[in-house]
C-alpha cells in the first residue's frame, strides 16, 4: 500500500513538473527556436562544423535558438518522415536522396520547394547544372531529376582507395606511383596479397551497417559500365537495366575480391567508421570507402603516410567513384520560420567561416568554387580525387536511391554475394526485379 | 455443460445479496484500457492491412491484395522458418534449464540462493537494447568470447558470430536463452514451493531416487508453472525485435530475419504501410493460435 502511495505521489509531481515547465517555456515568447535534424554525426566530420557554426548563427541572430539533433542515419531516415507529418518535428532537416525518403518528403507535400531561395541566395552557381539532379523531383514524388529544386547539401562525398604508403613499399610497390588503369589496379592488389603476410587483410573492410560493399563496389563498377547509365537506372529512365553484361562483370570481380582473400574475414561484423579506424591503426594496406572519413585515417596513420586516390578508370578512360553530395537539407512544410531556416543553411553552406570549417575537419565543401588551404598535402590530395572524377563526369551516386527496398536489396545480395552463396548473375538478376517491381509503381 | 448452464442461469435469478451487473463496474477501468491501447490498435491495424499505403499520402483500397502477396512472399517464409529456431532458443531451452535448476535447488540447499535467483532472473528486467549491446561486444571478433575460446586453444572456433552466415541465427538464440531462462527458473521454483512436502516424503520412503523423485512428483506439480512459461517465452520469441535490430537487423544476407523484422522494414524503410500491417496481422494470428493451442494442450491434460 505504501508504495502505491509513492506511486501516486512520483506521479502527481512529475505531472506538476511538466505543467510547470509548459508555463515558463509559455512565457518565454521572445526566443524563436529552429530544430535541425542531422545524421552527419561524425567527428571528426561535420558534427563539430553544424554545432560551431550555429553558435555563431545564434550570435549574430539576437532571440534565435538553434536545436540541433543528431541522429545515426537509420533512425533519421526511418523517422523523419512522421515527425514531419505530425506537425512537431524539425524546421530543418537532412533527408536523403531518391525513393525511399525524399520522394515521399515531396510527395506528401511535407518539405517546400527550394525555388525561392535559389534565387534569392544565387544557390544555382554553387554546383555544376547535372549535379542538381540529385534534387529535383516533380511534385507527385514520381520522376527523380526534373522538376524542381526540394534541397541542398553541405559537402562533397567520394568514395575513394585510401593506402598506407609503409605497407606498399614493403610490398615492393612504389607509394608514389597509382596505377593508371582497372587492370593495373588488379595487378596491384594481386602483388600486395602476395607480399603481404597472409593474417594482414589487403583491404580492411567494414560491412556491419550493410553500405560498405555497395560503396566499394563503385569504382570497380564504373570500369565496365558508363556512369551516365548507372544514373539513368536510378533515375528510372525507361530501359535502363542492372543486369547488363558490364554490371555482371563488375560483380564477378568483387567477389572474386573475396575469393581471392583480400579482405579481413570479420568485415559483416566490423563497422564501417570502425573499420577505417583499424586501417589507421596499421590494418591492411588500403582501406576503400567515404572521403568524410579521412580525418579518421589521416589522425591514425599520419598524412604523409597516406595516398588517396579513386579505383582507376577501365578502357574508357573515364574516372568513376561511387559519391555525390551530402545529405539534402529540407525545409519543413509546417515550419513558422522558412526564411529564417533558409538563411541558417544559406550560412552553413555558402559562407567562407563554414568552408573553412569544413575544411578544417577534412570534408570537401559542396561549392564548387571552394579551394582548399595552401600547404595542406593531405587535404588536396583528398579534394584532387574528387575533383578528378568530377570532372570526368564519373559520379555515379548512390545505388540505393533507386527505389524504397533497394538499400536493403543490395544489403543482402553483397553479403550473399561475398560469401559465394549467390552467383554475380542471380544477384544482377534479383537488383533489377527489386527496380522493375518499385518501376511498375511510377507509371 | 448442462449442469454449468443450470448453475448460470441460476445465478441470474438474482439472490439477495448478489452483486449483479455491477461486477462490471469494476473491471470497467481495465476494460475500457485494454480496449482503447489493445483492442483500438489492433482493429486498427487489421484494416490497414486492407490498403496499399505509405503512411503519408491517401490510402488506396486494395483488399486482401497485401495477404495474398504475403502468403507467397519468400522473405516472409524464411522470418517465420527463423522464428521456429528461436521459439528453440527461447522457449524449449529455458525450460530444460531451468527444470533442470529446481530439480537440484530441491535437493540440496545452496548458500546464497536468493543471490543466485536474483542474478539469474536478472535478464529480465534489462531493456533489450542493453542486452544487445553487451552481446554484441561479448560476440565482438576481437570481443571476450574469441579470446576465451583462444585461451582455451580452440582458437580454430573463432569467427565474427554475429555477421556469421550460418552461426548469426543460434548467437541470437543464446541471447534469448540467457534473458528467459531466469524467468522460467525462477517461476519453478515458486511452484515446487506449493508441492506438500509429504508427496516427497512418501517418494523417498517408496525408495525414489532422485530421477523418479523429480519425474513423479516435481514435474506434474509443476504442470501450470510450466505452461505459463512455454506461452511467455513463445511470444517473446515471435514477438523478438529488439535484440535482433541491435545485432544483427536481420543480416547477414537476411540469416536473422524475423517477422516483426520485416514488418519494421516494410512499414519504416520501404514505405509500404500496408503490407507491413498484413504481416502484423499474420503474426498476431500465429501467436494467438499457438498460444491457444499450448493452452488447450494444458487444460487437456488437467481434465485427465
Amino acid at each position: 500500500m505504501k508504495r502505491r502511495f509513492a506511486g501516486l505521489i512520483l506521479a502527481v509531481a512529475l505531472v506538476l513538473v511538466a505543467v510547470g515547465a509548459g508555463v515558463s517555456y509559455g512565457a518565454k515568447k521572445e526566443t524563436t527556436t529552429l530544430t535541425m535534424w542531422s545524421y552527419d554525426n561524425q567527428d571528426p566530420g561535420l558534427e563539430p562544423v553544424l554545432k560551431q557554426l550555429s553558435k555563431e548563427f545564434e550570435a549574430s541572430h539576437p532571440g534565435v535558438k538553434i536545436n540541433l539533433v543528431f541522429k545515426d542515419f537509420n533512425s533519421l531516415v526511418g523517422t523523419v518522415p512522421r515527425a514531419l507529418a505530425s506537425g512537431n518535428g524539425p524546421d530543418v532537416t537532412e533527408g536523403n536522396q531518391g525513393y525511399q525518403t525524399d520522394a515521399q518528403l515531396v510527395k506528401a507535400k511535407l518539405i517546400l520547394p527550394l525555388t525561392k531561395y535559389v534565387a534569392k541566395y544565387g544557390w544555382n552557381k554553387l554546383y555544376a547544372p547535372s549535379t542538381w539532379g540529385m534534387f529535383r523531383w516533380t511534385p507527385d514524388g514520381k520522376s527523380f531529376g526534373k522538376g524542381p529544386v526540394w534541397g541542398i547539401a553541405q559537402t562533397g562525398q567520394n568514395v575513394v582507395v585510401f593506402y598506407n604508403k609503409k605497407k606498399f613499399k614493403q610490398a615492393g610497390l612504389d607509394p608514389n606511383k597509382w596505377p593508371s588503369s582497372y587492370a593495373g589496379f588488379e595487378a596491384m592488389l594481386a602483388t600486395l596479397r602476395a607480399k603481404l603476410p597472409s593474417s594482414d587483410p589487403v583491404i580492411e573492410h567494414g560491412n556491419k551497417e550493410g553500405y560498405g560493399f555497395i560503396h566499394m563496389f563503385g569504382g570497380i563498377w564504373g570500369a565496365s559500365t558508363k556512369p551516365a547509365a548507372v544514373r539513368n537506372w536510378i533515375y528510372h529512365v525507361p530501359g535502363s537495366r542492372y543486369d547488363t553484361p558490364g554490371t555482371i562483370l563488375a560483380l564477378s570481380r568483387l567477389q572474386q575480391w573475396a575469393k581471392k582473400g583480400y579482405f579481413n574475414d570479420d568485415y559483416n561484423a566490423v563497422g564501417y567508421d570502425a573499420s577505417a579506424q583499424l586501417f589507421a591503426k596499421g590494418k591492411g594496406a588500403i582501406w576503400i570507402g567515404g572521403d568524410w572519413d579521412s580525418t579518421i585515417i589521416k589522425t591514425g596513420l599520419g598524412a604523409s603516410n597516406v595516398g588517396v586516390m579513386p579505383v582507376p578508370p577501365g578502357p574508357s578512360g573515364q574516372w568513376t567513384s561511387i559519391g555525390g553530395l551530402s545529405g539534402p537539407w529540407h525545409i519543413s512544410a509546417k515550419t513558422k520560420n522558412p526564411d529564417l531556416g533558409a538563411e541558417w543553411l544559406n550560412f552553413v553552406i555558402t559562407s567562407a567561416r563554414a568552408k573553412s570549417l569544413m575544411y578544417g575537419q577534412q570534408q570537401i565543401p559542396a561549392d564548387r568554387s571552394a579551394k582548399p588551404p595552401k600547404g595542406d598535402a593531405y587535404l588536396t590530395q583528398v579534394s584532387n580525387a574528387f575533383t578528378k572524377v568530377g570532372n570526368d563526369d564519373g559520379l555515379l551516386l548512390y545505388t540505393d536511391w533507386a527505389s524504397p527496398s533497394m538499400y536493403t536489396t543490395l544489403q543482402n545480395q553483397f553479403q550473399l554475394l561475398l560469401a559465394g552463396k549467390t552467383t554475380p548473375q542471380n544477384m544482377a538478376k534479383a537488383v533489377q526485379d527489386d527496380w522493375t517491381k518499385f518501376d511498375k509503381t511510377l507509371k | 455443460m448442462s449442469s454449468r448452464q443450470r448453475r448460470r442461469r441460476l445465478r441470474r435469478a438474482k439472490a439477495p445479496g448478489d452483486p449483479g451487473d455491477i461486477g462490471w463496474l469494476y473491471v470497467l477501468p481495465g476494460l475500457l484500457f485494454y480496449g482503447l491501447f489493445t483492442l483500438a490498435p489492433l482493429l486498427h491495424t487489421v484494416y490497414y492491412s486492407l490498403f496499399d499505403w505509405d503512411g503519408l499520402t491517401p490510402k488506396r483500397w486494395v483488399g486482401l491484395a497485401n495477404y495474398s502477396e504475403a502468403i507467397r512472399d519468400h522473405v516472409l517464409l524464411r522470418a517465420f522458418i527463423h522464428s521456429a529456431v528461436l521459439i528453440a532458443f527461447y522457449a524449449l531451452i529455458p525450460v530444460i534449464i531451468g527444470l533442470l535448476l529446481t530439480a537440484a535447488l530441491t535437493r540440496t540447499r545452496i548458500r546464497g540462493f536468493r543471490f543466485f535467483r536474483t542474478t539469474l532472473f536478472l535478464p529480465q528486467l534489462i531493456a533489450g537494447v542493453v542486452i544487445a549491446q553487451a552481446w554484441v561486444w561479448v560476440y565482438d571478433a576481437s570481443g571476450p568470447l574469441n579470446r576465451g575460446l583462444e585461451l582455451f586453444g580452440l582458437g580454430s572456433l573463432v569467427r565474427p558470430w554475429l555477421g556469421d552466415f550460418s552461426w548469426a541465427l543460434p548467437s541470437i538464440g543464446v541471447i534469448g536463452t540467457w534473458v528467459t531462462f531466469g524467468l522460467c527458473m525462477v517461476l519453478f521454483v515458486a511452484g515446487v514451493q506449493k508441492i506438500p512436502l509429504e508427496l516427497y516424503d512418501a517418494a523417498r520412503v517408496d525408495g525414489a531416487g532422485a530421477f523418479r523423485e523429480f519425474f513423479a512428483v516435481t514435474l506434474p506439480g509443476l504442470r501450470n508453472e510450466i505452461l505459463v512459461a512455454f506461452v511467455l517465452t513463445t511470444i517473446n520469441a515471435l514477438r523478438s525485435f529488439d535484440v535482433i535490430y541491435n545485432t544483427t537487423a536481420g543480416g547477414p544476407g537476411n540469416t536473422t530475419i524475423v517477422p516483426s523484422m520485416y514488418m519494421y522494414q516494410n512499414a519504416f524503410l520501404f514505405n509500404r504501410v500496408g503490407y507491413a500491417a498484413a504481416i502484423a496481422t499474420i503474426l498476431a494470428l500465429v501467436i494467438f493460435v499457438l498460444a491457444a493451442i499450448v493452452l488447450r494442450a494444458g487444460d487437456r491434460s488437467e481434465d485427465r
